[in-house]
C-alpha cells in the first residue's frame, strides 16, 4: 500500500484519535497524545504494526490521540490508509 | 451532528450564541459549523485560514463533547484544504481545555493565549535544523514588498555585527508582491553577503496569526497585545533555536504600525534576552527609502526614480514582464 494522497480519519473526542496521512519520500511517524508519557511507546508500536501489515514504507503519519484503545487506533489508521490509497 | 451553518437563520443563531458567550461575531471565515439540538443551535465554531475562532457552546450543553466535535470538523476540513496546523486564541483560563484536545500552548500573555494544533512550529524548526549556526547570531524580519536599497543597507550593516544574520522574509500573502517574488528579490539582492541566511517566517512571526494588525495598516489599539505575543513567540521559540541574540530594525519615521512594532520590540525583547539594535534608514533624494515609497512610485508616473531606491536586482525584476504583471496588471505604464 502506498500513501498517494492526503487523508484523515478519526475525531478529537476523548478515547479517540485523529490520523493524518500525507505522501512523502520516507516514512515518518509523529505522535501527540494526552497520555504520551504512559502509553506513547505502545501507541507507536501499534501504529508501526498496522503500517507494516499494510506494507506502507513511506509517508508522513501524524497521530493526535486522546487515550484511544488499541482497536480504535487500528480502525482509524486502517480507514485513513484506505482513504489515502483510494483511486 | 455537526453541520455547516449557511442559512440566514443559522447565521442569526450563531451570532446570538457567540454574543451570549462573551465573544464577538467576526467575519470573515472560510468555514462556519455548529450543532443543533431540538431546533436550537448549541455549539458553534469557525475557521479563517488556519485560525479557529468564535468557538462557543451554550451553557446548558457544556460538559459534553460538543466542542470536540466542532473542532474535529473544522480541523478535518481544513486539513483537506491543505492546512496542517491550526491556531486558537483564547483566554488563559481556557488553555487546559484545549490542551486536552492536543493543542499546545505557544505563548500566553496577560489576557490572551495562543495555542497550536499539529506541531507546526516544531516541524518548521526541524526543517531548518541544518541552517543553525553556533552564533551569536542576529535576525531581521522583513516583508520586502519589494526589496529596496533600504533593506539592503540595513542587512549589510547588521551582517557585519554578527556571526550569522538570519533574514526572515514574511511568508504571509497580504502584500502587493507575492511571497515567491519577494523571496526571490531578497535572495538575488543579498547573494553576495556570505553570512546572511534567508528563511521564511511561516506563521510564526509577523503573520496574520501572530500579528494580524500589521496588515491592517492603521494599527488598532488592540494591536499592542498581538505584538507582544508575536515578540514572545520569537524570543521564546525561534531565537533560542537559531542562537539569535540580537534583532535589527530600521528606524520608522513613516508608518505608525511599524513604529509601534519597533517600540514594542524595544520594550519587550530586552526583557527576554534579545538585544534590539535600531539602525537609521538609508535615505535617497532627501527622504528615507521605504518599500511603500517604491510602491507609490510604481503607481505613479516616475519609474525613472526607482533606480535610486532599489538595487539593480530588484529593478530588473520590477521591469521584467513577470514583475510588471504584478504592479501594472493592466499594462498602463509606458
Amino acid at each position: 500500500m502506498k500513501i498517494s494522497r492526503k487523508a484523515q480519519a478519526g475525531t478529537m473526542q476523548s478515547s479517540d484519535l485523529m490520523v493524518f496521512l500525507e505522501p512523502a519520500e520516507t516514512l515518518s511517524i509523529s505522535i501527540e497524545s494526552t497520555v504520551l508519557k504512559q502509553f506513547g511507546a505502545l501507541i507507536r508500536a501499534k501504529v508501526e504494526e498496522v503500517l507494516t501489515r499494510n506494507g506502507v514504507d513511506s509517508g508522513e503519519v501524524r497521530i493526535t490521540d486522546r487515550g484511544a484503545l488499541d482497536y480504535a487506533i487500528e480502525a482509524r489508521l486502517e480507514t485513513a490508509l484506505e482513504r489515502a490509497t483510494e483511486e | 451532528m455537526v453541520t455547516s451553518l449557511l442559512s440566514t437563520d443559522d447565521l442569526r443563531q450563531a451570532c446570538d450564541l457567540i454574543d451570549a458567550s462573551g465573544l464577538t461575531f467576526e467575519p470573515p471565515f472560510d468555514d462556519l459549523v455548529g450543532v443543533y439540538q431540538s431546533g436550537r443551535l448549541v455549539a458553534v465554531g469557525a475557521r479563517e485560514g488556519h485560525i479557529l475562532k468564535m468557538l462557543a457552546v451554550a451553557p446548558e450543553a457544556q460538559g459534553g463533547t460538543l466542542l470536540d466535535e466542532v473542532v474535529t470538523v473544522l480541523v478535518g476540513r481544513g486539513y483537506q484544504e491543505g492546512l496542517d496546523s491550526f491556531f486558537i486564541f483564547t483566554s488563559p483560563s481556557q488553555v487546559t481545555s484545549f490542551e486536552a484536545l492536543n493543542f499546545h500552548l505557544l505563548v500566553a500573555s496577560g489576557k490572551t493565549a495562543l495555542l497550536e494544533y499539529g506541531e507546526g512550529l516544531k516541524r518548521y524548526l526541524n526543517r531548518h535544523r541544518r541552517q543553525v549556526a553556533p552564533g551569536p547570531n542576529g535576525a531581521i524580519v522583513a516583508n520586502c514588498n519589494p526589496f529596496t536599497l533600504g533593506h539592503r543597507f540595513l542587512i549589510e550593516r547588521a551582517a557585519r555585527q554578527v556571526e550569522r544574520l538570519y533574514l526572515f522574509v514574511v511568508r504571509e500573502e497580504l502584500s502587493l508582491f507575492p511571497f515567491e517574488y519577494r523571496y526571490k528579490m531578497v535572495r538575488e539582492g543579498t547573494s553576495d553577503l556570505a553570512n546572511v541566511t534567508l528563511l521564511d517566517t511561516s506563521s510564526y512571526a509577523v503573520s496574520s496569526v501572530t500579528f494580524p494588525t500589521y496588515f491592517l495598516k492603521d494599527g488598532d489599539p488592540g494591536g499592542a497585545l498581538q505584538m507582544e505575543l508575536d515578540l514572545m513567540l520569537f524570543a521564546n521559540h525561534i531565537a533560542p533555536f537559531f542562537n539569535i541574540t540580537r534583532r535589527f530594525i530600521g528606524s520608522e519615521p513613516l508608518s505608525p504600525t511599524t513604529a509601534g512594532y519597533n517600540a514594542a520590540m524595544h520594550r519587550i525583547l530586552p526583557t527576554l534576552g534579545i538585544e534590539v539594535t535600531e539602525l537609521e534608514r538609508a535615505e535617497a533624494d532627501g527622504g528615507p527609502i521605504s518599500a511603500s515609497r517604491v510602491r507609490k512610485l510604481l503607481s505613479g508616473s516616475e519609474p525613472g526614480e526607482l533606480a535610486r531606491l532599489v538595487p539593480e536586482t530588484t529593478l530588473n525584476f520590477l521591469l521584467s514582464r513577470e514583475g510588471r504583471r504584478i504592479w501594472d496588471p493592466k499594462g498602463e505604464a509606458a
